[in-house]
């Protein structure tokens, strides 16, 4: 590799965790299920660049950074630092690999041992790693983290400085034995907003000063533009769209960085910016295949061409049939609630209790066709009526297309063919053609 | 009938710790009208919180009102004893949701079997009748009656949330308090509790009295807001009011510290300091260590809360400078210097 790699470069980095299994499982000899925290995320990190991952909990982001810094071993895929792959590191590859890589976490509370002083929190990784001045390095991060005068803190205990201030500690801790890349965990989402601007300046102002690139992971959309250039949109373990900060919160286009920017909070009263239209939460990402990550809950998940069907009930009808693939729905758990047995008192019963929105004309008879299927124990069938009436092409993985310059986005509404052109349907692999 | 549903009036709680009594709120008033959705808003040691669990009478016990009175429709309800308190106010008039909403389902009991427990303690009401109100109430949160016997982890995320708002809601209560519903959820899934609480405002009536470190939550969400550091009200009033026409400087400072998605690059503002932990009788601004614009009357007893002169009667803040700080803050953002030499200027004073 040449010495214009990357800093740091991920490929194609999987991290699966294999779910609980009983003894059941066990005697039948069942594949463990397989918990896709990490599903495939690649992406680079200049020299000097500062890049935030951004998601909601159980996104996989803190997988993410934990499989960087070596907690975790990757299931598949590659972490390259500098041109050398972490898989060929050797032992002092790693340390000097620990070194350059720092890690600020999201507690400031927890992060820092509150038995130590300042100047012994400090001076620890400095022995660790055998340098030397370290009363000079001290005094001179406290410094850069805006700690001062310096006398003030050195012989403090955690318990006695504020949030904002443990955090600066903790951020001198990862500053002090001047890094390469620097990944921050939430930083400031347990500070008082009164601090948080203070110290996601402060860390922005580092990150050019001292030639540190970053990868800063959050949730929180709308501090981002202080601290990072570019964003990535995590969901479910896959990034669905990358883009400079300020053109994505402008104008975002994967359906759920659009969801997720259109639910920040707007502190204008004047201002209707109209409540989420989305319902639900993410699934468990737990053996889910192929397709799209957010297609249950994606308000522009795409129908088959010749459809007419609304949005609501669609995506209604995928969900429930994907439901039944999964074995989740059970007509015993019907059976228990509805009094009648009788058949179309049955039927009636799960068509209210799955669906909300209107289902008419041939919609409807090959769902209630499915659904009596479902009744007389052929879930097969039922999965496949409706899978040949309803498939989706969003059933698919969506390829990363740059829809822009620098704006990638795994959707297919943003296919690199255009979309109409396209013939679609629920078996059809989708060509990648980049 | 006049009366306003809630007035905390002149309202100071302490605790009790082996330093003295620490002063948590101080001289708090304001007041929560029929359907008014009202948002509290501080910095973590603000007080809000112990000012919401004086309303129930859920103080820890080392806690008291030590002065002031907090009235529900006109009658003082600060010295009621915990079990008149649940005899006849809580959860019938004035109902609950706790922070950290997502996980205060009991992992092991049915919703059904909570809300009859929850029932037989405030009500006379016989399990039929309070599972009838149960699944009026799933109805309006938007979950199928069926539902109202499943476990809580039968239920997805989403449909936790609207499960525990529909325990606030089911015994009809005139007014919800809810501490910090939303803090550490997602944004998407803070935003879908809100739908429902605006559901719950325009179907029922029901009054919200919000507490939350977000001020950005209580602009879009509430009618009127109240901001409050270190036990005091700093200012108060229509959401409007306040927004547009902040005279506290914490107040305004507080407000310009919040990113706002649609200013990317807006400058945010930084409170230096954090609030101050007080003992015993707050006579002074408690803001006034922290405070670019702080003069000697701000530490010569406690600023008096007076009327804003503008469109909003209610609209009330206590600064001594309250006609100047504003502009003075202004005059700082637009041109550096000038601002230098008045925030200077200030500093000697003091």
């Amino acid at each position: 590799m040449s010495s214009d790699a990357p800093v740091l470069e991920i490929n194609d980095l999987k991290k699966y965790f294999e779910g609980d299994s009983n003894i059941v499982d066990m005697i039948l000899r069942r594949e463990p299920s397989q918990i896709q925290a990490v599903d495939g995320v690649s992406m680079a990190l200049e020299a000097n660049e500062s890049v935030a991952v951004i998601g909601e909990s159980g996104c996989g982001k803190s997988t993410l950074l934990r499989t960087l810094i070596g907690l975790h071993d990757s299931s598949d895929g590659e972490i390259i630092y500098k041109g050398t792959p972490v898989s060929e590191f050797d032992a002092a590859d790693w340390k000097a690999y620990r070194r350059n890589v720092q890690v600020i976490f999201q507690d400031p509370f927890n992060s820092l041992n509150p038995k130590m002083t300042v100047r012994e929190s400090l001076a620890e990784p400095l022995g660790i790693h055998g340098i030397d001045n370290k009363a000079e390095r001290i005094r001179d991060v406290l410094r850069q983290v805006e700690l001062q005068p310096a006398e003030k803190y050195l012989d403090k205990k955690p318990m006695n400085l504020s949030g904002g201030e443990k955090q600066r500690v903790a951020i001198g801790r990862a500053l002090i034995l001047d890094p390469d890349v620097i990944l921050a965990d939430e930083p400031v989402s347990m500070l008082d907003v009164s601090t948080q601007a203070a110290v996601l300046t402060m860390m922005k102002e580092l990150i050019n000063d001292f030639d540190v690139s970053m990868i800063y992971i959050s949730h929180d959309l709308s501090t981002v533009s202080y601290i990072a250039e570019s964003v990535k949109v995590m969901y479910l373990g896959r990034i669905v769209e990358s883009a400079p900060t300020e053109r994505i919160l402008e104008a975002p286009k994967h359906p759920y960085s659009k969801a997720l920017v259109s639910a920040i909070p707007v502190p204008d009263p004047h201002y209707d910016r109209g409540r989420t239209e989305m319902s639900g939460a993410p699934r468990d990402p737990i053996d889910i295949g192929e397709g799209c990550r957010f297609r249950d809950r994606c308000p522009e998940v795409i129908p088959p061409d010749e459809l007419d069907i609304d949005q609501q009930a669609y995506r209604e009808i995928m969900s429930f049939r994907e439901q039944l693939e999964r074995d989740e729905i059970t007509v015993e758990r019907i059976e228990s609630i509805v009094e009648e047995q009788e058949r179309s008192a049955l039927l009636d019963t799960i068509q209210d209790e799955y669906f909300t929105a209107e289902i008419t004309g041939k919609n409807e008879s090959t769902l209630r066709a499915a659904l009596t299927s479902l009744v007389e124990g052929d879930d097969d069938l039922a999965v496949k009526n409706l899978r040949e009436r309803f498939g989706s092409v969003c059933e698919t993985t969506p390829p990363e297309v740059e829809s822009e310059p620098e704006w990638h986005v795994a959707c297919h509404h943003y296919g690199a063919n255009d979309r109409s052109g396209e013939k679609r349907g629920a078996e059809e692999r989708v060509v990648h053609t980049e | 009938m006049s009366d306003p549903l809630l007035e905390v009036d002149d309202l100071t709680v302490q605790y009790e710790t082996s330093e003295g009594m620490l002063t948590a709120v101080s001289n708090a008033s304001f007041t929560i009208e029929e359907g008014e959705f009202f948002g509290l808003a501080g910095e973590s040691g603000s007080g809000k919180s112990t000012l919401a669990k004086s309303v129930i009478g859920g103080l820890d016990s080392n806690g008291q009102v030590s002065s002031g009175e907090i009235r529900y429709r006109g009658e003082a309800i600060q010295d009621l004893s915990g079990s008149e308190l649940s005899d006849r106010i809580r959860w019938k008039e004035i109902s609950w949701i706790p922070q950290g909403a997502m996980s205060s389902l009991d992992p092991l009991q049915r919703v059904s079997e909570q809300a009859i427990e929850i029932g037989n303690v405030h009500t006379e009401l016989s399990d039929d009748e309070i599972l009838h109100k149960l699944k009026e109430t799933f109805e309006i949160v938007g979950l199928q009656e069926s539902r109202i016997n499943d476990y809580p982890h039968q239920f997805s995320g989403g449909m936790q949330q609207r499960a525990i708002i529909a325990l606030a809601l089911f015994l009809d209560p005139e007014l919800v308090i809810a501490d910090e519903p939303t803090t550490a959820l997602d944004v998407i899934m803070q935003d879908q509790i809100f739908r429902y609480l605006d559901r719950m405002k325009e179907e029922l009536d029901v009054s919200l009295l919000l507490i939350t470190h977000d001020i950005s939550v209580i602009f879009e969400s509430c009618d009127s807001i109240a901001i409050m550091h270190a036990s005091q009200i700093a200012e108060r009033g229509t959401t409007e009011a306040v927004h547009d026409n902040p005279r506290h400087p914490y107040a305004f400072m507080f407000k310009e510290a919040f990113p706002d998605v649609r200013e990317p690059k807006r400058e945010l503002e930084v409170i230096e300091g954090y609030p101050p932990e007080l003992m015993g009788e707050v006579d002074f601004c408690s803001f006034a260590d922290r405070c670019p614009w702080a003069a000697p009357e701000c530490r010569q007893g406690a600023p008096p809360s007076e009327p804003v002169d503008d469109d909003d009667p209610e609209h009330i803040a206590a600064c001594v400078r309250k006609s100047e700080a504003y502009e003075l803050y202004e005059a700082g953002q637009a041109g550096e210097e000038s601002a230098g030499q008045s925030i200077t200027r200030m500093g000697e004073v003091d």
